[in-house]
C-alpha cells in the first residue's frame, strides 16, 4: 500500500497542500484529478522525494520512505525531461543505474524496453532527433526501465495521440495486474473513468472526495433522474409538456434531455415519447465522473 | 545507493558525454596544434635556432678559408655549407683570394665566421712560415679557453617567463573552458526538465558534485595532454630547458588547477542554477567571468616583479592566487611556506563555497521560468 498521509506543503503564504492524506493498494489503478493549481504535481513531487513536505508523510508497505525505497519507484514527471543529445539506449540504461541496477543488469533492461516500445531501430540515435511520439515512449521507458515498485506519471497522457494514448493505457494496465500501484494525474476523466480502480479528486490542495470509480459515480447521481430521448422529426421535446413531473432539461441534435422530479416516471415517458413518433434513442443518463468533478470542484 | 555511487555514475556520465562531443575534441586538438606552433614557430622561422648560411669560392686560393669556416661556424651555433659553382645571387657570400663579395648587406654572423676562418688560416700559414710544425701551430691556434664563474647561477630567466606567461594562459582558459561546461551543463538540465527525474534518483548535491568533479576530471587531463605534449616538443626542439625544476613546476600548475577549478567550478555550476536558458547563463556568469580575467591580468604584474608586495598578497587571495601562484613558482620566486600557504588558504575557501554553492543550486535548479534571485534560492533550499 502506497499511503499519501496528512502531507501539508506551503510556498511562502500560498498553502499548496493541504492535510492531503489517500492510499493506492498494489495492483490497483488510482486516477488523481482535480483543477490545475489543486497541488496534484506537489503532491507527486513529495512521494518521490523531489520536494520536501512542511508536515505529513509517505509510506510504503507501512514503512518510511527514504532514497533507497525511492530508486523502487518510477516518475514521469509533468514536464517531460531527457538529455537531448544522449542516445536512446545509453539514456535509458543512465536512469536504469540510477535506480540502483548495475550495469549488465541495466543495460539488459534498457534493451527489453527498447524492444517493448518499439525503439529498437532509434536505439542508437540522440533523443532530440526523435519524434515527439518517440521521446514520450523514452520516456515512459525511463520511468519503467527498473520494474518499479510503485509507478507515479504526472498527466502521462497529455499529448498523446490516439495510438500513444493506447499504448500508455496498455503498459500502465499491464503494470496494475503484476501488482504495481499506478498513480496518475490527468485531466481527461472519460480516460480516467474507462482505465481507473480508483480516483481521488483535490481542490487547492485538499482531498475533496475519493473512492472507487463506481462508487464516486453514485454520489454524483443528484436526486433527479435524467433521461435522453430522441423522437424522429422532433427537436424541441414539446410532447414532454404532458407528462407529470417532467421538463426539458437540454435539447439538441441528439435528443431532448429530461428530468423527471419526484413522482415522474421513465414509462410515462416512454409512452407519451412513442405518441410523439418513432423513438430512435432512450436512455437513463447516469451521472458520469465528470459530473461529480463540477459538482465537486464547484462546491 | 550511496554518495559515492551516485557521484561516481553522474562524473561517469559527464565524462563519457563531453568526451565524445566533436566540439570537445576539436578544442583540445587546436590547443594542442597553438602549443605546437607556438614552441615550434620560433625555430622554424629562424629564431633561436642554428642560423643556417651558403657560400661559394670564386678562386680556389679561398677554398682553405671556405673549409675553414666550415669548421668555425659550430663556434657561432651556425652551419655553413659551400656551394660549388653557385652565383653570388644564389649564395650568402663570395670568397675571393683576399674579399668576401655579397648580393646584399652581409649577416653580421657571416661576416664574423668569415674573418675568423680567414684569420685563422693566415694566422696558421704565418706560424709554419715561423717554422712551427703543424701539431705546434695548432696547439698555438686552440689555447684553452676562458672558463667563466658567476657568483648568482644562472637561469634561463626569458624561458622562465615565457613558461610561467602559457602556464598561466592554459589556467586561465582552462578555468573557464571548463566552468562554462559545467554552467552549461546544468542549464541544459534545467532546461530540458531532466533534472526533475534526476532529482527523483539522487540528491542534487551529487547531482552538482558528480557534474563538476567529472567536468573537472575531463579538464585536468585535457591540461595534462596539452602540458606533456608542450614539454615534450618544448625539449625535443631546444626552445625550453626541460629539467627537473620545470618539471615540478608544470606539476604544481596543474595541482592549481585542481584547487582553482575546485573554487570555481562550484561557483559556475551555483550561478548556472539560477537561470534556465542558455540566453540567460551570460548575465550570471560575467561576475565571475571577470574575477578570473582580473587574476589573468595581475599575473603580468606579478610576471615582472614576482616578488613584489601585489605578488605575494595576490597569493593569498583566493580568486586570483591559481593564476598568480604558478607563474611565481615557474619563476622560482615563491618560497616553499608561501606555496603550502597559499594553497591552503585557496583550499579552505573552495571548502566554504562549496556548501554554500551546494545549497543555492539546490534551492535554485527545480525552480523554471525567470531568474531565480540568489536569496530566493537560498531560503528555498531546506534540508
Amino acid at each position: 500500500m502506497l499511503e499519501l498521509d496528512g502531507l501539508t506543503r506551503r510556498y511562502g503564504d500560498l498553502v499548496a497542500l493541504d492535510d492531503l492524506s489517500f492510499a493506492v493498494a498494489p495492483g490497483r489503478m488510482l486516477g488523481f484529478v482535480g483543477p490545475n493549481g489543486a497541488g496534484k504535481t506537489t503532491a507527486m513531487r513529495i512521494v518521490l522525494g523531489v520536494l520536501q513536505a512542511d508536515a505529513g508523510e509517505v509510506r510504503w508497505r507501512g514503512g518510511g520512505v527514504d532514497a533507497a525505497t525511492r530508486a523502487r519507484f518510477g516518475y514521469m514527471p509533468e514536464e517531460r525531461g531527457l538529455y537531448p543529445k544522449m542516445r536512446v539506449r545509453a539514456q535509458l540504461a543512465y536512469f536504469a543505474r540510477l535506480h540502483g541496477l548495475d550495469t549488465a543488469t541495466a543495460e539488459a533492461a534498457a534493451d527489453r524496453w527498447i524492444e517493448r516500445l518499439g525503439l529498437s531501430d532509434r536505439a542508437g540515435d540522440r533523443v532530440e532527433t526523435l519524434s515527439l511520439g518517440n521521446q514520450q515512449r523514452v520516456q515512459l521507458g525511463v520511468a519503467l526501465v527498473h520494474d518499479p515498485e510503485v509507478l507515479v506519471l504526472d498527466e502521462p497522457f497529455s499529448g498523446l495521440d490516439p495510438t500513444g494514448v493506447d499504448v500508455m493505457s496498455g503498459v500502465l494496465r499491464e503494470r496494475a495486474e503484476d501488482g504495481v500501484p499506478v498513480v496518475f494525474s490527468s485531466h481527461q476523466l472519460e480516460l480516467v473513468e474507462r482505465l481507473c480502480d480508483d480516483v481521488a479528486i483535490i481542490k487547492s490542495g485538499r482531498l475533496v472526495a475519493s473512492g472507487t470509480v463506481s462508487e464516486l459515480r453514485e454520489q454524483g447521481r443528484s436526486a433527479d433522474e435524467q433521461v435522453r430521448v430522441q423522437v424522429e422529426g422532433d427537436g424541441e421535446g414539446r410532447w414532454v409538456a404532458g407528462v407529470p413531473g417532467a421538463e426539458v432539461a437540454d435539447a439538441g441534435p441528439r435528443g431532448v434531455l429530461v428530468r423527471l422530479h419526484g413522482g415522474g416516471s421513465p414509462d410515462q415517458l416512454l409512452d407519451a415519447a412513442r405518441e410523439a413518433g418513432t423513438v430512435t434513442h432512450f436512455s437513463l443518463e447516469r451521472p458520469s465522473l465528470s459530473d461529480l468533478f463540477r459538482q465537486v470542484v464547484a462546491a | 545507493m550511496t554518495a559515492r555511487e551516485a557521484v561516481g555514475l553522474v562524473a561517469r556520465r559527464e565524462i563519457s558525454q563531453r568526451a565524445r562531443e566533436k566540439s570537445f575534441l576539436v578544442g583540445t586538438g587546436v590547443s594542442v596544434v597553438i602549443i605546437l606552433l607556438v614552441v615550434t614557430l620560433p625555430s622554424l622561422l629562424g629564431f633561436g635556432g642554428r642560423e643556417e648560411f651558403t657560400i661559394t669560392v670564386q678562386e680556389p686560393a679561398a677554398a682553405v678559408v671556405a673549409d675553414a669556416a666550415v669548421r668555425e661556424a659550430r663556434a657561432f651555433d651556425a652551419d655553413v655549407a659551400i656551394v660549388r659553382g653557385a652565383a653570388l645571387s644564389d649564395v650568402d657570400a663570395v670568397l675571393t683570394r683576399d674579399g668576401i663579395r655579397a648580393q646584399e648587406e652581409l649577416d653580421d654572423t657571416l661576416l664574423n665566421i668569415l674573418q675568423a676562418a680567414n684569420q685563422r688560416v693566415r694566422t696558421a700559414a704565418a706560424l709554419r712560415d715561423a717554422g712551427l710544425d703543424d701539431a705546434q701551430a695548432a696547439r698555438a691556434l686552440s689555447p684553452r679557453p676562458l672558463k667563466l664563474t658567476t657568483v648568482e647561477p644562472v637561469s634561463d630567466g626569458e624561458d622562465r617567463a615565457g613558461f610561467a606567461f602559457f602556464a598561466v594562459l592554459l589556467l586561465y582558459g582552462q578555468l573557464i573552458g571548463i566552468g562554462i561546461f559545467v554552467a552549461m551543463g546544468v542549464v541544459e538540465e534545467k532546461s530540458s526538465r531532466v533534472v526533475e527525474l534526476l532529482l527523483s534518483t539522487i540528491r542534487p548535491t551529487h547531482l552538482l558534485a558528480g557534474k563538476v568533479i567529472g567536468l573537472g576530471l575531463l579538464g585536468l587531463g585535457q591540461l595534462l595532454a596539452i602540458a606533456v605534449v608542450g614539454l615534450a616538443v618544448a625539449g625535443a626542439s631546444g626552445a625550453v630547458d626541460v629539467d627537473a625544476d620545470l618539471l615540478t613546476a608544470a606539476g604544481l600548475a596543474l595541482a592549481w588547477f585542481v584547487v582553482g577549478y575546485a573554487f570555481y567550478g562550484a561557483a559556475f555550476a551555483c550561478a548556472a542554477s539560477l537561470v534556465s536558458r542558455q540566453e540567460d547563463l551570460q548575465s550570471v556568469l560575467t561576475p565571475l567571468q571577470m574575477l578570473l580575467l582580473v587574476g589573468f591580468f595581475l599575473s603580468f604584474g606579478v610576471n615582472n616583479d614576482p616578488d613584489g608586495t601585489l605578488a605575494v598578497v595576490c597569493s593569498f587571495l583566493p580568486p586570483v592566487a591559481p593564476m598568480i601562484m604558478p607563474a611565481r613558482i615557474a619563476l622560482g620566486e615563491a618560497s616553499a611556506v608561501e606555496i603550502v600557504g597559499a594553497f591552503a588558504v585557496t583550499l579552505a575557501a573552495a571548502a566554504v563555497l562549496i556548501p554554500l554553492a551546494a545549497r543555492i543550486y539546490s534551492g535554485a535548479v527545480l525552480r523554471t521560468g525567470a531568474a531565480v534571485k540568489l536569496r530566493q534560492a537560498w531560503a528555498a533550499a531546506r534540508g
